[in-house]
């Protein structure tokens, strides 16, 4: 290393596009999704790779609704809930017993199940989160007692549900198409009540005083309470708000993919990890672009590799982002 | 209704169900030895365990059913190769912090169970390794049973244990005794100076860099270790189930892997015997309850009631029930 | 007791080091030598970029440019662990005595050349390990008892008063057989006896062992009393250096001082370090 010169050396042609991927990870994010775009369109041609970038949408709505609970989670409280996939799940069987079992309209079940997982997530704050960071419990002892929940949630569900499948009162045969592509009509009802919802929250987030104050306190808790934030209230509604976002993923990958079990949710846990860590673990809107590039990660795959490996390529993309930027596309680099 | 929570008269007299359930908290022991040296000792928390487990599993079956290699050396090989797969995961993702690396390491163990239901041809796929062991009429567990055959015949036959009536009595002896022997050697290791550096990263890490300790090296000698007790207790599962398939190695049995520590305790290996006795007694015994339920319920039931004593356990008593609490360090 | 040692030749040299964090830039252009065999006390404003520079001095942080020799041997880039291996240790700001640990044990894992630290040298040379340790176990009590811990010895760090922590950690320090240490507010939270007596082992080893002692310190009876040379720093830069007599009569100090119009109103600087495994308390 050259010593006693004056600051910031020029760098080398290489170097400096390094520097500059470093500092533009967005960018480097949409050049990566464009090439890969490009070649698959090549290879594949247009229609194929369009209607999976169709049905990538749908799965990312979803993950994008899960993944934002998750991450603000992460990002206030810095708890990594384990159980947030089993909540996902307890969302789909309050749906499933709203719309099925009492026979209520999909629309009426959907909205009952944001209810009730929601408050679901203010209860386990109240009994279980509130308590335990008075203790001043470590990130182990915090992690493990998600597991525990995430044990709980899943067999409880199991307990009062039974194995087999289930499946909402939706019309899951007709379509639409358009321009030769083909999307479910439950399908599309999907990815637009996840679009709308994701647009609500991101303004939400983004505009009000309410998503202000939360993204103060992702920011830093303790200066957040001295600046006057009513840290409690905002802590309750981010568990509200992330449990019924969970809730209402639930019922739409059941609505969408058609099959429920109680182990539905946990296995989308890490594809939602996945979508939480490549946007920035604590970032909301980095959640939601993760969860559509996982989302669209996972379809496009099928191009090239059989289905059934859809969902390794969640965890690869996990592992290479959390080996090359594990803060992630739109994280800071001292969030870590 | 009459009472619900009779005990059927068979509890005590089932030998062969008991000495089952002692097999699995042995072979669990040995997975939790690792995960002891990781959580307990290291302050890595290892959430691929069960990754570890099936690669030590299928590659001794690999080996010997497909590449032909003796049996013991494809044990031997089977522990390296487990060995460098952990390195090669730790490498990038050790340097990682700790909540991020459960998360990795939870991706790799699901990765390692995809390749094992998806690759067909190397692993059986679903309908398990005996696929392939029938495909090349080479079977791994023979040399095994020819061990076991013996142990049957020159010691249990003599003291009135038939082989036939105790089956599965001389796997359970030698699970035991490697269980003890390994349980024994990590204390020793853990009280060596080596030992000594490992409980300084746990505590703080820069502390024992500014001590001149190269603590990823440290870190990653613990996880190399960690995913060798994970093989060795794979080749067990093995030798039990006499064909593994992926669902043996569900996050789940990493999850109950964490059940066992907590229950014996943070910071003791001798805690992880008895945790393990515990979880598999509570598990398994629960089957002797006459619940008017159905399987799906009871099986239910029991990891409700695993969730339960781990929160619990979290809430009151996070050093677990034999752990020492001055060392709890559980991470911040 | 400020005997300037003129003539003892540099044991550690920083050129011009950077880094910056984020926009700030913590250290900017920083460069001195310290001799061997002296004490030396680097003061500033907070903010001023001491604890950065440490961090960068013992490995903990990068700098992005610059070139940090000791002992004639480039250091610059190295992990903390080979600076300490070379011979240079450092304390914290915020002690970190190994509480989990007993206080004997502390002492011990600081140890150079116990070949029971390496898996493989520990089980096929048995005998030089427990040789080893019992060197060792010798050496820390030895050292337990100058510095008055040796009734402590079987109890967990965590026991200790905050002035007894600050003492195991230069005993610890030097169990790694040290030809310089970085002392990082050794006199903070501590009550005056302790804090004398800290002194005079540091004078007592710079001139029995020849070892070099470099401190941050915020108590200026302690800088101007104790040390034979005196480093200033203000915004990542040192501005000022000599015995403490020349330092004082510096108008830049002065200035450098009355300018934030005291210590607390220059804004601290590092933030959190930008890798993960980098996380060292700044202050």
């Amino acid at each position: 290393m050259e010593g006693g010169e004056a600051i910031g050396p020029p760098l080398g042609v290489r170097a400096g596009a390094l520097e500059w991927a470093r500092r533009n990870p967005a960018w480097v994010a949409v050049g990566v999704l464009a090439l890969v775009s490009v070649i698959l369109i090549i290879t594949d041609g247009l229609q194929p790779f369009a209607q999976r970038s169709v049905n990538g949408l749908v799965a990312g709505s979803y993950f994008a609704l899960g993944a934002i609970g998750l991450t603000l989670v992460y990002g206030i409280l810095k708890l990594v809930n384990f159980a947030h996939g089993d909540t996902l799940t307890l969302g789909a069987y309050i749906g499933f017993f709203f719309n099925v079992t009492l026979g209520l309209p999909i629309f009426i079940a959907i909205l009952l199940a944001i209810a009730l997982v929601g408050l679901f997530g203010v209860a386990t704050e109240k009994v279980m989160w509130r308590p335990m960071r008075r203790k001043r419990a470590g990130m182990l002892q915090l992690l493990l007692m998600a597991l525990g929940l995430a044990f709980v949630l899943r067999n409880a569900i199991q307990f009062v549900a039974g194995t087999q499948p289930r499946s909402l009162d939706v019309d899951v045969t007709s379509t639409y198409s358009f321009l030769g592509l083909t999307i479910g009509r439950t399908e599309l009802y999907v990815v637009i009540t996840g679009f709308v919802v994701l647009s609500a929250v991101a303004w939400m987030l983004r505009s009000t005083r309410l998503g202000r104050e939360m993204r103060a306190l992702a920011d830093n808790f303790d200066l957040a309470e001295t600046t006057g934030i009513d840290t409690g209230r905002v802590v309750y509604i981010t568990w509200f708000l992330a449990a019924g976002l969970a809730g209402l993923a639930g019922v739409l990958v059941v609505a969408s993919s058609g099959s429920l079990n109680p182990n539905t949710g946990f296995f989308l846990l890490l594809p939602i990890f996945a979508a939480v860590v490549l946007g920035g673990i604590g970032n909301a809107f980095g959640a939601l672009a993760g969860g559509i590039v996982i989302g669209l990660a996972q379809e496009w795959s099928t191009l090239v590799f059989a289905p059934e490996w859809k969902v390794a390529v969640s965890f690869v993309v996990l592992i290479i982002v959390l080996i090359v930027r594990p803060q992630g596309i739109f994280g800071r680099e001292r969030t870590l | 209704m009459s009472l619900p929570l009779a005990i059927s008269f068979n509890f005590l007299t089932a030998w062969e169900f008991w000495i089952g359930v002692g097999v699995f908290a042995g072979i669990y022991g040995i997975f939790v030895l690792g995960l002891q040296l990781n959580v307990g000792y290291t302050g890595i928390v290892n959430f691929g365990q069960a990754g570890f487990m099936a690669i030590g599993a299928y590659s001794a079956i690999i080996l010997v059913v497909e590449v032909g290699v003796p049996f013991l050396l494809a044990l031997v090989l089977s522990v390296l190769i487990t060995m460098l797969i952990g390195v090669l995961i730790g490498l990038p993702s050790l340097r990682l912090r700790a909540d991020y690396f459960a998360i990795a390491t939870i991706a790799f163990s699901e990765i390692i169970r995809d390749i094992a239901q998806n690759a067909r041809g190397l692993t059986g796929g679903n309908q398990g390794t005996i696929s392939l062991e029938l495909d090349n009429n080479v079977f791994f567990t023979d040399p095994w049973f020819k061990v076991s055959d013996w142990i049957s015949d020159n010691i249990l036959d003599p003291i009135g244990l038939s082989g036939l009536e105790f089956e599965n009595l001389p796997l359970l002896i030698v699970v035991w005794i490697a269980l003890g022997l390994l349980a024994l050697g990590m204390t020793m290791l853990i009280r060596s100076p080596w030992g000594r550096v490992l409980r300084a990263i746990r505590e703080d890490e820069d502390a024992a860099r500014a001590l001149g300790k190269n603590v990823l090296s440290y870190k990653l000698q613990s996880l190399a270790l960690s995913s060798a007790l994970g093989a060795i207790a794979g080749w067990f599962l093995a030798f039990n189930l006499q064909s593994v398939s992926q669902d043996n190695f569900e996050p789940l049995y990493t999850f109950l892997g964490y059940a066992i520590l907590v229950l014996g305790g943070m910071a003791t290996f001798g805690g992880v015997l008895v945790g393990s006795i515990i979880l598999w007694t509570v598990l398994e015994g629960f089957r002797f309850l006459d619940l008017p339920l159905s399987a799906d319920k009871q099986a239910a039931l029991r990891f409700m009631i695993v969730g339960v004593v781990l929160i619990l356990l979290m809430a009151f008593r996070p050093q677990g029930v034999f752990g020492k609490r001055e060392e709890m360090v559980l991470g911040d | 007791m400020t005997e300037a040692r003129a003539n003892g030749k540099p044991i550690l040299n920083v050129q011009d080091v950077h880094l910056a964090f984020g926009g700030i830039k913590a250290v900017n252009g920083a460069t001195f030598d310290v001799r061997e065999g002296s004490i030396t006390a680097l003061i500033g404003p907070n903010g001023a970029g001491k604890t950065t520079l440490f961090n960068i001095i013992t490995g903990f942080y990068k700098p992005q440019a610059g070139e940090i020799t000791y002992n004639g041997e480039s250091i610059f880039g190295k992990p903390p662990h080979a600076i300490t291996k070379r011979g240079m240790v450092r304390t914290f700001q915020i002690t970190k005595a190994l509480g989990a640990m007993p206080v004997i044990d502390n002492m011990l894992l600081a140890a150079p050349r116990q070949p029971g630290e390496n898996l493989a040298t520990l089980l096929t040379r048995r005998r030089a390990v427990r040789q080893r340790e019992k060197e060792i176990y010798e050496h820390a009590y030895e050292l337990l008892r100058t510095f008055n811990l040796e009734s402590k010895a079987n109890d967990y760090a965590a026991t200790l008063s905050g002035g007894q922590r600050k003492l195991l950690e230069l005993a610890r320090a030097l169990m790694t057989e040290p030809r310089m240490v970085l002392l990082d507010e050794p006199m903070a939270g501590i009550n005056p006896s302790l804090g004398r007596r800290l002194l005079e082992h540091m004078e007592r080893l710079r001139s029995e062992e020849g070892v070099t002692f470099l401190f941050v310190e915020h108590d200026m009876e302690v800088v101007m009393n104790h040390s034979d040379e005196v480093i200033v720093m203000a915004l990542g830069r040192v501005i000022s250096r000599g015995t403490p007599q020349e330092v004082r009569s510096d108008q830049r100090v002065v200035d450098a001082y009355l300018g934030g119009s005291g210590e607390t109103e220059v804004p601290e600087g590092p933030p959190t370090p930008p890798s993960a495994d980098g996380g060292v308390q700044g202050g």
